[in-house]
């Protein structure tokens, strides 16, 4: 009983260093002459940061690029999300397989592939098109404003599709139904009806793709760099990692706004995602909605699905395929298949750089994720099962580093770190990882924790059993499924993570996003390719690995018992 | 083994306000005695339970179970609920999902390092004493509401407990089966021998289970005595009105006859039992409950509390006609045997007898 008190408050001591620190740094960082030096307060930075010229074009694509990217990947998530629910179109297992391939593709590989196909030199696409079709030039650019919206929304259209579909299936039919019993065709029932009570869905849909793709690096860097075009992140980055000197104060008061914007819009779609709770009413009556026939549209209407789920999951991975297997970029062709061979994958294993990354995401993945799952059990369970004004504290300050942009964050995290010995050491990248995305291994555990009625553990102490026992017996097994879960998340995140890495990531702690980063930058995309290949298959198994352990675990708790 | 329970306080806290959930409560649970907790939502019964059971820790006072003090906030005991050696079943049965039957009965037992041969005799036994003997292997999430029940009595029963606790275990089973369930109940308990604490909302289940009731309401504990005494002769107007459907009127008694006395009130004088003695010229209550208002097409023989009124509306809910009568400005709930030859709207006499209603002392509050 005593103890409960001691843990919230230790819980908040480290949750508080993770997710503050940060920012502390980086404010007092933003006012300091330079990294390291923290006598001497001077606004010269933000000066220095908000004066220069180009200030005004960056603000300018950061807006389109990142409102771009909302607006798309939300309408394509509304129409994938009404075809799932209320029509009768075929396949919708497709539709499950949209909503969890960001496990699957890492989002630089993602990009890397769409400029692999519509890069203006010697793009795959643009050259089949331009054979095809005797064109002179590329058709397609995709360094440009539009090909990186195309791209993030993509990226994005997972996120929002999870927002936008179980609004959706929770819509109440009778409010459709009782439009048409007053006489409204199906597209005006729609437009006056189902898209007006899905407001704030679809807001809170719209606004955190805005936050994902400003806080997004990989396709600023990957597409946006070579064509020039800059945003937030990617002038961040152009601070601290091109030139003689990395200017790692002025970075920080870039950086300051990017943060700002970021936080305001997590704070305007939490109060949405709350406010849509009394929005869309839940059907108590177990009605199936109502499905639509689609009669002879079915099949065209599929088409665009398939095309969707092909573009996103299908295609990246055989291009980058292909390319690690051919010696420089080339239309498919009989040639081509001739030429192709290993090795590109031979060079990347022998490569002593690729080696190291490849070693130390796994480090981080594997480690990174099993000390953050620990915190956030701990951390989920006093969020969920003590509602005191302290948990509500923690809380908070958990889901905090939700709405950090990556790159910002690293730059507050450098600011600690090079004042400690943890600098250019691994444990610098797992603690950064572990702050940046804690809210993912706390979701699956405070919604499995909320599944476990409190008269579960408390029958458990009325039986006799010590809070210790309980947790071992009752809670631990029953959390299983939650730990897995969110164990798999935080390391599939941890192996692919980016634009925190590109800050703290020194030689020696080289990390495979990174190095695919640095591929990308010499147009080595041979080797780039084999290296992505291998982070997929990473990832992959280790969803597989974690999902085997995890119904073997649960078989070992029922055997021990019988 | 009896339980001794003290001055005890427990306040929550919702929204700045206080509420008391436990105010200043004593009370004293005989031993061997099926005892019921019986009140309205909120009234602070399942709170108590929990400070008994040590879930909850009081504010204030102290309960003692048998020889032990288990919370005493004077001399800062508090016995965690695993110390305390009690059963108990809860509302959702709290049956572990992972784990079969066996398992979730055997729990207890496990705890408490008992070797594993002499684990699974006692399993045995208490399966078959709640007639689920050959369940052991099955998954706890398969099996039926009643079933599941019957698994968390028998997880409550295994390890011998001093006291059994039931949470409104019944509130989450449908209508048949309660009762059948209810009946179970009584017979297990009744077989044992052994301090059980009940807590419920539903009269009829504490009328049909308990050795004794006690009422509460708003954290206090209103009344306590056997089911009979609650049901015929309470001492409060709330605890006549919750047990049971009952017509209440009031009046001033002008004169006592024995055991009985008369009551003047808005359709006439009464006669009834005055076993608290209300002396004339008091202001009382009369209680009769709608069973014992009989029906008379005439005024035969002119005996006493025999009223004319205009049967307002008639309800046939099959195991009797359910009729609000009204004599003057009064409307009076009577229940009438569903043979009954009449129709709504007709004027008839009612009469009642004078040893089955009874007065109460007149109260501020309803």
């Amino acid at each position: 009983m005593m103890k409960k008190p001691t843990l919230t408050t230790i819980l908040i001591v480290i949750v508080g260093f993770l997710t503050v620190c940060p920012v502390v740094m980086l404010v007092v960082g933003s006012f300091s002459q330079g990294l390291g030096t923290f006598d001497g307060f001077t606004t010269e930075k933000y000066v220095a940061a908000y004066t220069d010229p180009e200030f005004a074009e960056i603000i300018a694509n950061t807006l389109i690029f990142t409102v771009g990217a909302a607006v798309l990947a939300t309408v394509l998530a509304l129409f994938l999300a009404y075809m799932n629910n209320r029509t009768n179109i075929p396949f919708k297992f497709l539709f499950r397989i949209i909503s969890i391939i960001p496990m699957m593709i890492p989002h630089i590989l993602f990009s890397v592939s769409w400029v692999l196909l519509l890069n203006p030199s010697n793009g795959i696409l643009n050259r089949m098109f331009m054979d095809l079709f005797g064109l002179r030039s590329a058709p397609f650019n995709i360094y440009s404003l539009p090909g990186m919206i195309l791209v993030e929304a993509l990226l994005d259209l997972p996120i929002a599709y999870l927002i936008i579909a179980p609004a959706m299936s929770a819509f109440d039919v009778s409010l459709e139904e009782s439009s048409k019993v007053c006489g409204a065709s199906n597209l005006r029932t729609l437009m006056r009806v189902t898209l007006p009570v899905l407001r704030p869905a679809i807001l809170a849909s719209a606004i955190l793709v805005v936050v994902r793709s400003l806080a997004s690096f990989a396709v600023p860097s990957v597409i946006g760099m070579p064509g020039r075009i800059y945003v937030l992140a990617t002038h961040i980055y152009q601070i601290i990692s091109t030139g003689f000197a990395a200017d790692y104060g002025k970075a920080a008061a870039v950086g300051m706004s990017a943060l700002a914007a970021s936080i305001t819009l997590i704070y305007i779609y939490r109060f949405l995602t709350a406010e849509s709770g009394k929005f869309v009413t839940i059907s108590s009556r177990g009605f199936k909605p109502a499905v639509i026939d689609l009669k002879g549209s079915k099949y065209p209407l599929f088409t665009v699905v398939g095309l969707i789920c092909f573009v996103l999951i299908v295609l990246p991975v055989i291009v980058l395929f292909y390319t690690s297997m051919t010696p420089y970029v080339m239309v498919p062709s009989t040639r081509a298949l001739s030429m192709m061979s290993w090795k590109n994958w031979v060079e990347v294993l022998q490569d002593p750089i690729s080696r190291l990354s490849l070693k130390n995401s796994l480090i981080l993945g594997l480690g990174g994720a099993t000390l953050g799952i620990m915190l956030s059990i701990f951390v989920a369970y006093v969020i969920v099962k003590m509602r005191t004004r302290a948990a509500g504290i923690l809380e908070s300050l958990s889901f905090l580093s939700f709405s950090f942009p990556g790159i910002v964050i690293g730059v507050g995290f450098m600011w600690f770190f090079v004042r400690t010995p943890l600098y250019a050491t691994l444990w610098a990248l797992l603690i950064g990882y572990v702050a940046t995305y804690l809210p993912y291994g706390i979701r699956p555990l405070s919604s499995a924790f909320v599944q476990i009625h409190s008269h579960l553990e408390e029958s458990s102490r009325v039986c006799g059993a010590s809070p210790f026992y309980t947790l071992r017996r009752i809670v631990i097994p029953l959390l299983i499924p939650g730990i897995i879960s969110g164990w798999i998340l935080m390391a599939t995140m941890f192996v692919r993570e980016l634009t925190l890495s590109v800050v703290l990531s020194r030689p020696g702690t080289e990390v495979l996003a990174v190095q695919i980063l640095r591929f990308a930058e010499d147009g080595l995309w041979g080797k780039l390719s084999a290296l992505g290949i291998m982070m997929i298959i990473i990832s992959s198994s280790l969803v597989i690995a974690a999902s085997l352990i995890g119904k073997k675990l649960t078989k070992i708790e029922v055997v021990d018992n019988a | 083994m009896e339980i001794r329970i003290n001055g005890l306080e427990r306040d929550y806290y919702s929204e700045g306000k206080r509420i008391r959930a436990l105010n200043h409560v004593n009370l004293t649970i005989p031993a061997n005695q099926i005892f019921t907790l019986l009140g309205p939502s909120g009234c602070g019964k399942t709170t108590l339970l929990r400070c008994i059971v040590g879930l909850e820790t009081p504010d204030a006072g102290e309960i003692a179970i048998g020889d032990e003090i288990v919370f005493s906030k004077a001399r800062n005991i508090f016995v965690p609920p695993e110390k305390r050696g009690l059963g108990m079943v809860f509302q959702t049965y709290a049956i572990w999902p992972h784990m079969n039957v066996f398992d979730n009965v055997a729990y207890p037992l496990q705890n408490r390092k008992m070797p594993r041969d002499k684990i699974r005799q006692k399993v045995a036994r208490v399966l078959r004493f709640v007639q689920l003997d050959g369940f052991d292997n099955r998954p706890a999430t398969k099996l039926s509401g009643g079933q599941q029940q019957r698994v968390a009595l028998a997880r409550a029963l295994v390890a011998e407990p001093k006291v059994i606790l039931f949470d409104e275990p019944l509130s989450n089973l449908d209508a048949k089966l309660r009762e059948e369930t209810r009946k179970e109940l009584r017979s297990f308990l009744t077989e044992l021998k052994i301090t059980a604490v009940y807590v419920t909302h539903d009269r009829i289940e504490a009328l049909a289970l308990s050795d004794q009731i006690a009422v509460m309401r708003a954290g206090q504990i209103i009344e306590i005595g056997d089911p009979k005494k609650i049901y015929f002769n309470s001492d409060h107007q709330f605890v006549a009105d919750f047990i049971g459907r009952a017509n209440l009127l009031k009046g001033k008694v002008t004169r006592r006859e024995g055991r009985h006395a008369v009551i003047d009130c808005a359709i006439g004088s009464i006669v009834g039992l005055n076993r608290r003695e209300i002396p004339p010229g008091q202001e009382a209550m009369l209680c009769v409950r709608p069973e014992f208002i009989k029906i008379a097409a005439t005024d035969a023989g002119g005996g006493r509390n025999i009223f004319r009124g205009k049967l307002e509306t008639l309800v046939f809910i099959g195991e009797a006609y359910e009729g609000e009568i009204r004599i003057g400005d009064t409307l009076l709930t009577i229940t009438i045997e569903p043979t009954a030859d009449i129709v709504a709207k007709d004027e008839l006499y009612i009469s009642f007898d004078p040893d089955h209603c009874f007065l109460l002392p007149a109260q501020a509050s309803a």
